[in-house]
């Protein structure tokens, strides 16, 4: 397999990433960066628990190969979102309103619902629901 | 008010943020795949490529490099071969000469330095085996119970009678029959199972990993590894959701990677991708009941005579206890003086099926529920006035002749949930099959109503007496506080902060001075499993008391150390005496730790001396307490499309005490989503070739964001006076009822009754087109 050398934004911080062009990003970010944030949860793009940002857009790292981004793209992970302001508020949001259960969801719901801010920044429950549907969550639902 | 209400302080029933949430939702909390266990090797297990045959041999392909593989099979297991669940008949690893029952079944394990190379010698292992013919699903087993039954193989079998049966039915104006029918469900917790076992130099085990009980692995694991209890040492990583799916599933993989971890003397671990997760591990088990009841013409519940049969799968597990489960709820919620319920397990060869939320109740009620709104309509009568006539309150009597105390909220889970989703006035709406003027889908509303016994069946508690401890230690932060030592494990439900508050009340104590580190059998003594809707009510008690045990004894020490034996009061983290100055919890704690050595507040949990039961004539008090609940759902139909959307949800719970509103809440929302994913959309069943034929988040669809009605769910309070703080169930009792009551909603929609669940648009289509048969889209 062709190997890859590019230069992403990880987080904000320039990364040179080196690997195999077909390996995963869930793979990459969490082996070869220590982000363990994003987790898998069925390894086929249906569960939503790797989700993390790529050019402000979520998408499933699991069925991300590395070989797909190009140099300049920007990948935000849950380890970046408490770095900006409506990242924390989000957090603190479902902290207070009990939506945190076993967690193991949780890193891909919160970069899901920062990723609709931007595009709705006061939205009603019913504009929630369809952003989030690609988040499967057996606790709260 | 009554004692428990009194007694409570100043957090039990508030809605304190999560103790775990902060690493949570920052993505700090380290799973089992998130932690870096250097140096071990990864495990895979080998499966019978059959539902059923005989083990021939298991051949290694000669031009595989098998230098650095490390295989583990039946003969390599120290001891006797067999995991002791509920009975003794599960082998760890099948052995060659024996009989594959199920596909799937381990008959070796392979472990190497990378998941990769494990994957690519399990495949280079041949399981040679002599086919047999399987009897692979529930449909099968019943029909032999139907035509033949001496040739019924039950793997357990239990009755219930109360009464006079055929005085019973003699005294009935009519009789109404009706089976129904459930297929498996799966837990679907989002982290799969996993577990690292570490062998470790004096010839124990050090197991890490996803589990609901941590002690199980302790005892089950004796006789196949020849480790004493003390030499089995089992510690909880954070869990990411298990439902039952953890809770007698780990032992399994505990065993799996002990044995390449012990032949190697390296750590080893084993997880599973969602598809083997799916595919082998346990399942809800399928079920079929038929209930034949009388009535008299006031609609008088004269006799009930019930068959409920689970689908157990191969081996026996813990089924014998899911059946129980299951026939105490057949008929738990209703007046009826003559009745026997006689509960079955059949033997399939298809993957053993356990525990799930809510343990054979969600089955047994599912078919109660419609079968109370079957019997209401011949009578003539609204659903809701028939339950409200026949529903049992404080001081009636159980099919087991338990007489139920005050603290059943019955009625008012009932009334309350009739007038807020204001049901009578709703269900003049309903559709009964053609669209009333101005509706473009079809309405329904349905309604069901139960109970849920909580913690262990009968004496089990009694029996098992739940341990705890309370720790006075000093902290992560180098300061004095207190650990809560009990078995119990977080896996999501809220026990780590639901017991931080009740520790905190009952000791006077900041809850922020107060640890609940994860469960370590080497540390915590042991309080049972995190299972049965137990851990509130029973295992809540033991905290609350063995807190006000360490709390008497830290006052008696600072009452004689500073006080010359005045009365010393510990309140708002301060020693006081009597016109003395205050100390505070951290002075006096370490002057404790430094005069004393270790501190510790216990408590073992019993049960009233008057409770009475009977193991086999399933007589006396089946639980100690019971929740209560009422669900109505709301569904529209499409008539074109046969889409079924539950639009509304209104649930009222009796839990007794609620210790976090918005935990509870939380919870009970979660539970509702299962019960809704199994009413209308999870289908699995055993396929012919032995598997289960949903095995991918692909195929086997749960409900999403945009599958979840809007929820009103509301609590009234009858605390279990008993056992302060007075919590009952919650677990489990929101998995129990949303099914049959979508049922009935579905009844009241189209005017036809559906007797299968999962309701799938093409059940719909076939029940509205009838004389297509079978020709659905």
């Amino acid at each position: 397999m062709s190997t890859i050398t590019r230069t992403w934004k990880v987080n904000g911080k320039p990364i040179k990433v080196r690997a195999p062009a077909g390996r995963r990003l869930l793979d990459y970010l969490r082996d070869d960066l220590g982000l363990i944030g994003a987790k898998e949860g069925c390894g086929e793009g249906e569960c939503g628990a790797c989700t993390v940002l790529i050019d402000n857009e979520p998408m499933v790292s699991c069925i991300v190969p590395v070989g797909q981004l190009a140099d300049g793209t920007e990948i935000l992970t849950i380890e970046g979102v408490e770095k900006k302001r409506a990242g924390r508020l989000l957090q603190q949001a479902y902290l207070e309103c009990g939506a945190v259960q076993c967690g193991f969801c949780i890193p891909g719901m919160i970069i899901s619902s920062y990723a609709l801010l931007p595009k709705n920044p006061k939205p009603p429950t019913q504009a929630i629901r369809p952003p989030l549907s690609g988040n499967l969550c057996r606790c709260t639902g | 008010m009554n004692k428990a209400v009194s007694q409570s302080g100043r957090l039990i029933g508030q809605g304190m943020v999560r103790v775990d949430a902060d690493g949570k939702v920052r993505g700090l909390t380290r799973y089992l795949n998130d932690i870096d266990y250097t140096g071990m090797l990864h495990g895979v297990v080998v499966r019978s490529p059959v539902a059923r045959g005989r083990f021939k041999a298991l051949v290694p392909d000669p031009a595989f490099d098998w230098s650095s593989v490390v295989v583990a099979t039946a003969e390599d297991i120290p001891g006797e071969n067999v995991v002791h669940m509920h009975d003794r008949t599960m082998p760890l690893l099948a052995e060659v000469g024996g009989e594959l029952l199920y596909r799937g079944e381990p008959v070796a394990v392979v472990a190497a330095k990378t998941i990769e190379l494990a994957t690519e010698a399990a495949a280079h292992l041949r399981v040679e085996v002599e086919e047999l013919p399987p009897l692979l699903t529930l449909q099968d087993a019943i029909a032999i119970f139907k035509k033949t039954p001496v040739k019924f193989d039950s793997m357990q079998d239990q009755d219930i009678v109360k009464g006079d049966l055929a005085k019973g039915f003699a005294a009935a104006d009519d009789i109404i029959e009706a089976e129904y029918w459930a297929g498996h469900q799966e837990q679907l917790y989002i982290e799969n199972q996993g577990f690292t076992v570490f062998p470790l130099a004096d010839g124990s085990i050090l197991c890490e990993g996803s589990l609901q009980c941590p002690y199980f692995p302790v005892h089950e694991l004796n006789d196949p590894l020849q480790l004493p209890p003390e030499k089995i040492r089992v510690r909880q990583t954070p869990v990411g959701g298990a439902f039952g799916g953890k809770e007698e599933y780990p032992t399994m993989l505990i065993g799996y990677a002990a044995l390449p971890a012990l032949k190697s003397g390296k750590p080893v671990k084993i997880t599973y991708d969602r598809h083997e997760d799916i595919l082998f591990t346990p399942k809800r088990h399928p079920v079929w009941v038929r209930y034949k009841t009388g009535v008299k013409k006031d609609g008088t519940l004269t006799a009930l005579e019930c068959d409920f049969i689970l689908d157990g799968g191969a081996y026996l597990t813990i089924s014998d206890v899911v059946m129980f489960r299951g026939i105490l709820h057949c008929a738990l919620a209703y007046r009826c003086d003559n009745l026997i319920i006689r509960g079955r397990v059949a033997r399939t060869h298809s993957f053993p099926c356990g525990a799930f939320r809510g343990f054979g109740a969600p089955q047994a009620i599912w078919g109660m529920e419609s079968h109370i709104d079957a019997i209401a309509a011949r009578l003539g009568k609204p659903p809701h006035t028939y339950r409200r006539q026949l529903h049992v309150r404080p001081g009636d009597v159980t099919p087991t002749g338990q007489i139920l105390s005050k603290e059943n909220g019955s009625t008012a889970c009932l009334d309350l949930a009739l007038q807020h989703a204001k049901f009578a006035q709703k269900r003049r709406q309903a559709s009964r099959g053609k669209l009333r003027k101005g509706q473009t889908k079809y309405y329904g509303i349905g309604l069901s109503f139960f109970a849920h016994g909580a913690a262990f069946t009968g004496d089990g508690e009694a029996k098992f007496k739940a341990k705890g401890r309370m720790e006075l230690a000093l902290l992560d932060d180098g300061k004095p506080g207190v650990n809560i030592r009990v078995s119990s494990t977080e896996m999501g439900q809220g026990v780590h902060t639901i017991f931080t508050q009740i520790a905190s009340d009952a000791l006077a104590l900041d809850p922020a001075r107060i640890r609940f580190p994860m469960a370590d059998t080497g540390l915590v003594p042991n309080s049972g499993p995190t299972v049965a809707s137990r851990t509130t009510m029973v295992v809540g008690n033991v905290v609350y008391r063995a807190s006000q045990d360490l709390k008497d004894q830290m006052e008696s020490f600072a009452s004689q150390r500073y006080f010359r034996g005045a009365k010393t009061v510990l309140k708002n983290s301060q020693f006081a005496a009597k016109s003395r100055r205050p100390l505070s919890f951290a002075k006096v704690a370490r002057d404790m730790l430094t005069e004393h050595g270790p501190v510790n507040g216990f408590f073992e949990f019993k049960l009233p001396p008057d409770a009475k039961w009977d193991q086999v004539t399933f007589k006396g008090d089946s639980y100690p307490g019971y929740s209560w609940s009422a669900n109505i759902a709301e569904v529209e139909i499409d008539p074109l499309t046969c889409e079924l959307a539950v639009t509304r949800v209104t649930a009222v719970l009796d839990v007794g005490r609620v210790i976090n509103p918005i935990l509870a809440a939380g919870q009970v929302e979660g539970g509702l989503t299962q019960a809704l994913g199994y009413a209308i959309m999870e289908k699995m069943g055993t396929g012919q070739n032995g598997l289960y034929d949903a095995s991918r988040l692909q195929t086997y669809i749960i409900p999403t964001s945009l599958d979840t009605p809007i929820y009103d769910v509301k609590f009234v309070e009858y605390p279990y006076s008993f056992a302060p703080p007075g919590g009952k169930g919650l677990g489990e009792l929101p998995m129990d009822g949303l099914a049959p009551a979508i049922a009935n909603a579905v009844e009241s929609a189209i005017g036809k009754r559906l007797r299968t669940i999962p309701i799938t648009p093409e059940d719909l289509f076939a029940a509205l087109h009838p004389a297509q048969g079978d020709n659905t889209p």
